[in-house]
Order: C-alpha cells, then structure tokens, then sequence
C-alpha cells in the first residue's frame, strides 16, 4: 500500500509546524509533502502535488480556505480523486455550527491531541474503503454549498444602473442590459451585448447588491444575466457551458455551480 | 444645593448694588423736582430721596441678609419684609434729610404736609420698583447659577461615563487575540519548548502591560511603548517571517504622560487590515516625535493601505481614538491616516504634550 499524501494550509508557521509534528505522532505512515501559507499557494500545491488529504486553514491571507476548496473543487482535474479535505479554524469562527451542519471535517485551534485521533482514525477508514467515483468532491461540493455565505439578512440597496468610467466619461449601463459580470484580477468587467466596461468592484460586494432570482453566480468569477441565457450545453470533456442571446462566446459553469442548470 | 451655587456673595454685590441704588435716587429727585412739580430744590429732592432710598435698600436688602444669609429668600416673607421696610425708611429717611438740611420744623409725617398721599405713593411705588428690580435681578443671576450647575453636573456625568467606558475597553483584552497565542504557545511546547518560554514570557509581560495600564486614567509613553513591544513580539511569534517591526521613542519622550489605548488600537489595525491579509507581510514603525508643543505619534506600515484600512467595518477602532481625541483635548489633537509610500499605510495622531 502506498503512504497517503497531506499538504497542509496555514499562515502561521507555529501552528503549521504544530499540526504536522502531531500529524506525523498520530499518523506515522502519513507523508506530509509540503506546507503553505496562503490560500493561494494551497491552490497551487494542491493542483500540482494532488495530494490525498488536505488540511485548510480557514482564515488565511490571499484566498480564504473556503475559497481555496472552492477553487480547487472548479478546477481539479477529471478523472483524479479529489482529496479529503479537513478545515482548520481559530477557537471561535462563525462557522463551527455551520461545519457541523455541513458534515465537514474540521478541527479547532488549538488543536487537541484526542481531537485529531478522532479525525485521523475517520480519514483513514474512508481511505481504505474502495473510492466510487467522485466521491469525496461530490462531498466536498455539498459542504460548501452549506457554508455558502449567507445572503446578507438586510440587502444593500439594489443596484439599477452600473455606472462605468471609461476614458473621460461615466457610462450608465441600466442592469437589466447587463449579460454577464467577470471578475478580472482587481476589477470586474460588466458586459453587454455590445459594450465591455471595468468597475472597480469585488464580484461579491457587486453579487450583494444584485437581484439573486435574476443574476445567478455560476463560476467564483462569472455572474451571469439568466434571463439572457438560452441553454446549457455540456462539451466533449463534460463541462457545462452556457450560450447566450446577444453574446456568440460561451460561459462555464464549475462544478460547484452545475446543480444549478439540471433538468425540471 | 442653593448653597453649592457659584452665587455672588453680598460683598460682591454692594458695590454695584450702591451705584444702582444711588443712580434710581437721582432719578426719583428728577421727578419729583420736574415732573411732580412737589416744590423744593432738586438739591433738597435729592437728599430726601438719597436718605429714603438708601434706608429703603438697607432695610431690605440687610434684612433679607441677616434672615437669609446670601440664599435666594423665600417670596411670601421677602414681600412682607418689603412691605413693613418701605414705610419704614420713608418715615426714617425723611427724618434723616430734614436734620441734614436743618428743617426742624419738617412734619414727621408725610400725611399732614399737602401733597402728602402723592409723595407717600410715589415713595411706595419707587421702592416697589427698586425691589422688584433687585429681585428680578437676584432671580437672573440665581437661574443663571443654577444653569452654570447643571452644565458642570452633566459634563462631569459624561467624563465619568468616559472614564468607565475606557476602563473597560482596556480591561477587555481580545479573546481571539489571547486564544491564538495559546494555540501557538501548545503548539511550541510540542516542538520548541524553549522558544515556548520565551512566548510565554512575552505573555505574561503583554498582561502584565495591559492589566498595569487599565488601573490607570493617564500613562507614560514608555509604558505605552512597553505594551506595544510585547504585542508585536506576540504578534511576530504568530506571523513568523511575515512581520518586522521596530519602535523608536526618544528618551526625552520616555516620562511624557498621554492617555491610554490610544496607540494599540492603530497597531492592531495595521495588523488587522495592513499585513495579516498581504500574503507577503511586511513591516510595521512606531515611533514618536516632538514637534514644537505638539506630541506626534505614528505608525507607519508596509500592508495593504488605505483602502483596506479605511473599508466599511475596519473604521470602528479609529472612530473610537477620534473621538477619545476629541474628548481629551478638543481641537488641538488629531488623527490622520495617510498613504505609505509605495505601499502601506501611516497612521498619525498629533496631540499637545503636556
């Protein structure tokens, strides 16, 4: 049998060091391949080293683990396991009820000895039953549709006009106009059927302030106009994409959005 | 209370009292020569009424000294007194201007002389006047008083619900923050124990600082400077390789009084909002300066930058410096943040040294 492979997700490197000195005390067999420090390296090693469990911290610089699981779970390979994913939070983050709920593995920090025996004797008994299939991202995708953030009890004010600076001028795009949002790196690219502008907005502060019956998020970084959408293909590799009124380019839709657009 | 009141005592008054009472005298001389055409000279009108007057204010306003000392006297016994003083002083007075002028033959009393029941009312009604005048003026400076009071009381409620609400906010020391350093601190006594002492050390200097300076209104820079060296070496512990920091107070700064609380909650947002969200960390200064009367605190990071800092939610722990600011020392102090350049952010407070 081959030893199970971790990478371990945490900024700071005390408590890093820590998890793993335990990990290795608990777990002998255990390879811990590499320890990261931001969500977005987490990414990274996570894509490249595709390890068999991943421990993410919650509150990291960059991307949040949340997110980082969210990435990894749009843009893991076909055909390989997705690993087994255990959450690491600070003593008192919003989210232990919301963990619980959402059947995730997670451990409180600090992190206690009996704690962790619980957690390693779970992951290595799902280690050793036969994987079906996509298991542990089906998995992975239900847990954060349960930790999904809520939406805000009091929406901000509704947006009806996005107002975009391109050169000397304001354009007013009325939002009904709007086909799809794409978040570039620090901006977000507002697009028509025959206009493209940036606004200087997170796609999340934009996603608060929309109508979430008319724009739906279908990717961490596309929020689309679903009454400009016309259907829903899937492609040869069996991702989905979206065809658009208006628009002759084609949306995707990450997995962890595709339950969105089955069939009635 | 009435006696608490910053009331002018009689002392005070007589002066002005006199000026006043001296000035209607001359008036009511004035009248009677020119309008009541009463005859006799002004010079004689004069004397009558300097003598009536005078006794009139006398025995009232002594009166109501001897029988209410400096207090505001109570109306129904000021009106009698009033009332038994003005007879009084007209029969007096007179008495006391006629032996003045060598008048032996002037009627004691006003009724037998023929302009009798005017001169008397006249007398009456000028020394209702002066009272009701004086009272009024009495009532004024009483109301006023007593406004003075409440303005005091209620400011010294609000600088006492100040102190509390400091008192608390030092006492309260961040669960997160003291949760996270324990977290560290098991955690190194698993791996580094002698680096484990060192933190727990650091701790315990950091409480130490927090719950020495909570007891106290007022602190020295030093001590302030004290607790945040001890906060960044916790803080330096957890972020390892992510944060430098350094802090400069000069000595002749070291015993300069400031209030407490207000330099840690800048560090802790260049913490918060400048480096622990840049992947890369950075660096954090602390430094103090003395620019002419002025006493200049700063914190200069390597973080995120204003932006960051300035979002919606990040800006509580700044508005409450702002306004202890205000609080402590109006207009004179201040709280800027600015651009670091080419990254970060520099907090400033400018405050007068005292």
């Amino acid at each position: 049998m081959t030893a199970f492979r971790a990478l371990i997700a945490e900024d700071e490197p005390v408590l890093a060091q820590a998890l793993a000195h335990t990990l290795q005390r608990l777990w002998p067999e255990l390879a811990i391949e590499a320890i990261v420090q931001n969500g977005v390296q987490a990414v990274e090693k996570a894509l490249a080293l595709q390890p068999d469990l991943l421990f993410l911290d919650i509150r990291m610089p960059g991307m949040t683990g949340l997110q980082a699981a969210e990435a990894l779970a749009e843009d893991w390979p076909d055909g390989r396991p997705f690993p087994l994913v255990v959450f690491v939070t600070a003593y008192d983050d919003y989210a232990l009820q919301a963990f619980e709920q959402a059947a995730a593995d997670y451990v409180q920090k600090p992190v206690s000895d009996a704690r962790l025996a619980r957690t390693v004797a779970r992951l290595q008994a799902r280690l050793a039953a036969p994987a079906t299939g996509d298991a542990a991202l089906e998995q992975v995708l239900r847990q954060l549709r349960a930790l999904a953030p809520p939406v805000a009890a009091q929406p901000a004010a509704r947006l009806t006009v996005i107002r975009a600076a391109v050169g000397n001028q304001v354009r007013m795009i009325p939002v009904p106009d709007v086909i799809y949002f794409e978040a570039t790196d620090k901006y977000v690219n507002v697009v028509t059927a025959d206009s493209q502008s940036l606004i200087r907005l997170s796609l999340r502060e934009l996603l608060d302030q929309l109508d979430p019956a008319q724009f739906w998020q279908i990717h961490r970084g596309t929020v689309v106009n679903i009454g400009q959408v016309t259907a829903a293909v899937r492609d040869e590799a069996g991702r989905l994409r979206l065809s658009l009124r208006g628009r002759s380019e084609t949306l995707a839709v990450s997995r962890v959005f595709a339950h969105l657009f089955r069939q009635m | 209370m009435e006696q608490t009141l910053p009331l002018k005592t009689w002392r005070q008054r007589l002066p002005l009292h006199l000026l006043i009472v001296i000035g209607f005298n001359l008036l009511c001389a004035v009248v009677i020569t020119h309008v009541l055409h009463r005859g006799g000279s002004f010079l004689e009108n004069l004397v009558f009424s300097l003598c009536i007057g005078t006794l009139a204010w006398l025995f009232i306003d002594g009166g109501r000294l001897l029988l209410w000392g400096d207090g505001k006297p109570p109306g129904l016994p000021f009106a009698a007194l009033t009332l038994v003083s003005l007879p009084a002083a007209q029969m007096g007075g007179s008495l006391l201007a006629a032996w003045l002028l060598g008048m032996h033959d002037h009627p004691v009393l006003p009724i037998h002389s023929s302009h009798a029941a005017q001169i008397l009312l006249f007398s009456v009604l000028a020394g209702l006047t002066a009272t009701w005048f004086f009272w009024n003026r009495g009532r004024l400076a009483y109301l006023e008083a007593q406004a003075e009071a409440e303005k005091a009381r209620a400011a010294g409620i609000e600088r006492q619900a100040m102190q509390a609400q400091l008192q608390l906010l030092q006492a309260q020391i961040e669960p997160h923050m003291l949760f996270n350093t324990l977290a560290n601190l098991q955690g190194l006594i698993a791996i580094d124990p002698p680096r484990a002492q060192l933190l727990l050390d650091q701790l315990i200097e950091y409480l130490r600082a927090t719950l020495g300076s909570s007891r106290l209104a007022s602190t020295t820079l030093a001590q302030e400077f004290r607790l945040m060296q001890a906060y960044l070496g916790l803080m330096s512990v957890r972020m390892g390789q992510r944060l430098a920091y350094a802090l400069d107070l000069p000595a002749d700064l070291a015993g300069v009084d400031v209030a407490p609380m207000l330099l840690q909650p800048l560090v802790e947002n260049a913490i918060h909002h400048g480096l622990e969200p840049r992947m890369e960390g950075g660096r954090i200064d602390v430094g103090a300066a003395r620019h002419g009367d002025l006493l200049v605190l700063t914190v200069r990071d390597t973080g995120m930058g204003l932006e960051a800092q300035a979002a919606p939610g990040n800006g509580l722990a700044l508005r409450n410096v702002r306004e202890r600011l205000a609080a402590l020392y109006g207009d004179a102090a201040s709280l800027t943040l600015t651009p670091n350049l080419p990254q970060g952010a520099i907090a400033e407070i400018r405050m007068p040294l005292r």
